[in-house]
């Protein structure tokens, strides 16, 4: 039996289920169902993906075969992505057990983080243009209201900025997907390449790519299209924001720009790649140095996400397999240790109930949990062995080198070495250090969130193994065959006939 | 005629965006949704004008809702110089790109032809719809039966929109 | 001999004005008004893409022939994936006001520059 569609199906189906959770009177029983519901839903779909690694196919939704009907298409591409989704999803849903106790309406709560997952899910896994922007729009929807869920006034203005961007975002990607229509009068994807390279579609297509480019680019706030991310994701509640900054970003904005642009471009790659590798060095460079300045905690690490979008742009640019290897191996891998410290910085405002760097100090001593665990998460990002970090960026800057772009190994390096100062201002602020007065009868956070982050913290240890040859060959090479020859990408959405 | 009644809709946009008062912006804006009704009528497509009208009538009735007994003036301060700047620069950018990008598109009112040769999944639809799903309404035989799975989402959105304003709009925080 | 550059560019200049409100404008409520004129263009775009000269809707009567009613109709796919965008259009735009109507309660203004508790 195919099981392609459970990954849109259990979450939306656990989402319609959670939202009838009113109906129980006691506060206590609605939050406990509703955990184990989410929690249940997140662990399905992460045991789901887990066993389609290295696996291809596809399921024809409604039996109609493309391109009358939409299809689902699991490549080697989508598979790593959507095991991230599932497993940084039912750690965020672990850690929102004890975190969203301080706001209220659970079931509400997770019905709508389940709905972004299902949209995540099923845009990763769609074949059909026009059924990736639905999807993502679900995503997004759902994300808006995640961000504006304290309803404080830093809530609603950040999530009012995140809505203008994206919707102005998604009216380009609409027209995007308008004139790739008008083109070729096909909305699947294989259909579209068929129709690409069996013609020249002259200037319209490119007018096509400039408004993907854009609303891609905002939803992946690339800069100069960053502007909302600063706001949103530190606004939100953290479990949110590692979501946000963990797997949103990446989903809706670098995975689908990547899928329709290689596709658009497939005759001709260098301009595409040209672009993706400009808009990847502005952002790690101006989002590494922006967050340099910032003391606000959630703030900074929202400017590191800037800058690391920037590596995973950056790698997809270069465009050779190993380059598209160490893009796809980076995403997974901020994907782990940027949700981590989102979680890290949300167990230290449960405790403490600030954010703002210069006011902690020394929280090593009481919460060792979180002290440790984001000690690993930074030494990840910044790029030092043995964390998978390390692994990714060497990647890159090998990628870079081999395909002869030097200045852009030399900005990754440099990028690198800022992005470990910036973590080094953390540890010494935050963790290290005398501890405050006021902060020394506080205790370590509660279990489920200590175990999140505990589970995420070993994954940043253990995911460099991703590099050993025979899993490379499984987990990490797949993307590239898919994006750099559709050839294979059509032969896997068509069934496995040539 | 479709170019008479586009006119008149972005003179509508134009003051929608520029008018001092709110409520009138709005009804502007109402004027610009309808106009798109009617042209949708003479673009053949009965069902759009009606969801078209349906949606625009539920937005006005939010949105009035939403201004009435606030602050209705638009605000008069200058947004600053550079902002101002950079969306003329935008704006003008944009024109020279689209002026470049429509010349390949295929002339108005020549569906099917493609500007590339390849199959047009809309001729299946209209040749096969009847027989293959029973409606003679093609439009809702795209929607419920070839491409329902897209349906399924546009509802989940619809659903995830009303649950979020209900977080929104919640007392408690 | 056609009229594209006609209609087309008037469903163009139409999304350069919602973007310039976008862009330009401080009020939220008008920036909500602009994003909604900017959807309306891309809707009519697509419609106009899939339209058909002397074309008649794409909804078959009794008695006619399907292979005539294929030869006349306009496209259905282009209105099937308008009717989609117009209710996720109406989906962000409801959130969007439910934000705003918060926002005034919070500052008791809609005017986005004066909302700064952001900084940067």
């Amino acid at each position: 039996m195919n099981i392609l569609p459970l990954f849109i199906l259990i979450p939306i189906g656990a989402a319609f289920a959670l939202s009838t959770f009113d109906i129980l009177k006691q506060e206590r029983k609605k939050v406990l169902v509703s955990n184990i519901t989410a929690a249940a839903a997140c662990l399905a779909l992460t045991v789901l993906a887990v066993m389609q690694i290295g696996k291809t196919g596809t399921f024809e939704m409604g039996g109609w075969s493309i391109p009358i009907g939409i299809s689902l298409v699991l490549d080697g591409f989508s598979a790593p992505v959507l095991v991230i989704t599932g497993l940084v999803s039912l750690m965020c849903a672990v850690f929102s057990f004890s975190y969203m106790d301080m706001y209220s309406g659970r079931e509400k709560f997770f019905s709508l983080f389940l709905l972004m997952v299902a949209g995540m899910n099923g845009l990763v896994l769609t074949s059909d243009i026009f059924n990736l922007y639905v999807f993502m729009e679900l995503a997004a929807v759902s994300s808006f209201a995640l961000v504006a869920y304290g309803t404080m006034k830093e809530e609603l203005e950040a999530a009012f900025k995140y809505l203008v961007l994206s919707g102005v975002g998604t009216v380009f990607i609409l027209m995007g997907i308008a004139l790739t229509y008008g083109h070729t009068r096909n909305l699947s994807m294989v259909f579209i390449y068929n129709a690409l390279s069996s013609g020249s579609a002259g200037s319209g297509m490119y007018l096509a790519a400039g408004f993907f480019m854009v609303g891609f680019g905002i939803k992946a706030a690339l800069i100069p299209f960053h502007a909302w991310l600063p706001d949103a994701h530190p606004a939100a509640p953290a479990p949110v924001s590692a979501m946000l900054s963990g797997v949103l970003i990446k989903t809706a904005g670098i995975y689908a720009m990547v899928r329709v642009l290689f596709l658009l471009f497939a005759a001709d790659l260098s301009v595409a790649s040209m672009l993706l590798r400009t808009l990847g060095v502005l952002s790690l460079m101006i989002g590494v140095l922006l967050a340099l300045g910032q003391w606000d905690f959630k703030r900074l690490l929202a400017y590191h996400s800037v800058s690391q979008m920037g590596y995973i742009a950056l790698a997809f640019g270069i465009g050779t397999p190993l380059g598209i290897a160490a893009g796809l191996f980076h995403l997974l891998n901020h994907s782990v240790f940027k949700s981590l410290l989102f979680l890290n910085a949300g167990a230290v405002f449960y405790r403490t109930s600030t954010r703002d760097l210069r006011d902690m100090g020394g929280l090593n001593a009481v919460m060792p949990v979180t002290g440790y665990t984001s000690m690993i998460a930074s030494l990840s990002i910044a790029g030092l062995p043995p964390f998978n970090g390390f692994w990714s960026k060497l990647l890159i800057i090998i990628a870079a080198i081999q395909a002869g772009y030097l200045w852009l190994g030399l900005w990754a390096v440099l990028g690198s070495i800022l992005t470990l100062a910036s973590f080094a201002k953390v540890q010494r602020y935050a963790f290290v250090g005398e501890i405050k007065d006021k902060f020394k009868e506080i205790k370590e956070v509660p279990l489920p969130m200590a175990f999140s982050m505990i589970f995420l913290a070993v994954l940043c240890v253990l995911m460099g193994i991703l590099l050993v040859p025979g899993i490379r060959a499984v987990v990490l090479d797949g993307a590239a065959e898919v994006l750099l020859n559709p050839s294979n990408y059509i032969r896997i959405a068509t069934g496995g006939m040539p | 005629m479709i170019e008479l009644i586009l006119f008149f809709k972005i003179i509508a946009a134009i003051i929608a965006i520029e008018s001092k008062n709110l409520l009138s912006a709005i009804v502007s804006l109402g004027a610009v949704g309808f106009a798109l009704a009617i042209i949708m009528v003479f673009l053949n497509a009965p069902d759009v004008a009606i969801v078209q009208v349906l949606v625009e009538v539920v937005l006005l009735v939010i949105l009035v809702r939403a201004t009435l007994h606030r602050d209705l003036t638009d605000l008069k301060g200058k947004r600053e110089f550079f902002v101002k700047v950079f969306g003329i620069v935008a704006v003008g950018a944009f024109f020279l790109g689209i002026a470049w990008g429509l010349i390949s598109l295929p002339v108005f009112g020549s569906f099917p032809e493609t500007a590339v040769s390849v199959a047009v999944p809309s001729e299946w639809y209209l040749a096969h719809g009847l027989r293959q799903t029973g409606i003679s309404n093609i439009v809702t035989a795209v929607l419920l039966d070839y491409r329902a799975y897209d349906t399924l989402g546009e509802v989940t959105v619809l659903f995830s929109a009303i649950l979020g304003a209900v977080v929104i709009l919640r007392k408690k925080r | 001999m056609n009229n594209m550059p006609l209609a087309y560019g008037l469903a163009m200049i139409l999304f350069a004005v919602g973007l310039y409100g976008v862009v330009c404008k401080k009020n939220a409520v008008k920036i909500i008004i602009s994003l909604l004129i900017m959807e309306n263009a891309v809707n009519l775009f697509i419609l106009l893409i899939g339209y058909r000269k002397d074309g008649i809707a794409p909804v078959m009567v009794k008695g006619q022939e399907a292979s005539e009613f294929a030869s006349m109709a306009v496209d259905p796919l282009a209105q099937a994936i308008v009717i989609t965008s117009i209710v996720i259009g109406l989906s962000i735009v409801a959130l969007m006001i439910a934000i705003a109507i918060r926002l005034y309660d919070r500052y008791k203004t809609f005017d986005t520059s004066k909302m700064k508790d952001l900084k940067g």
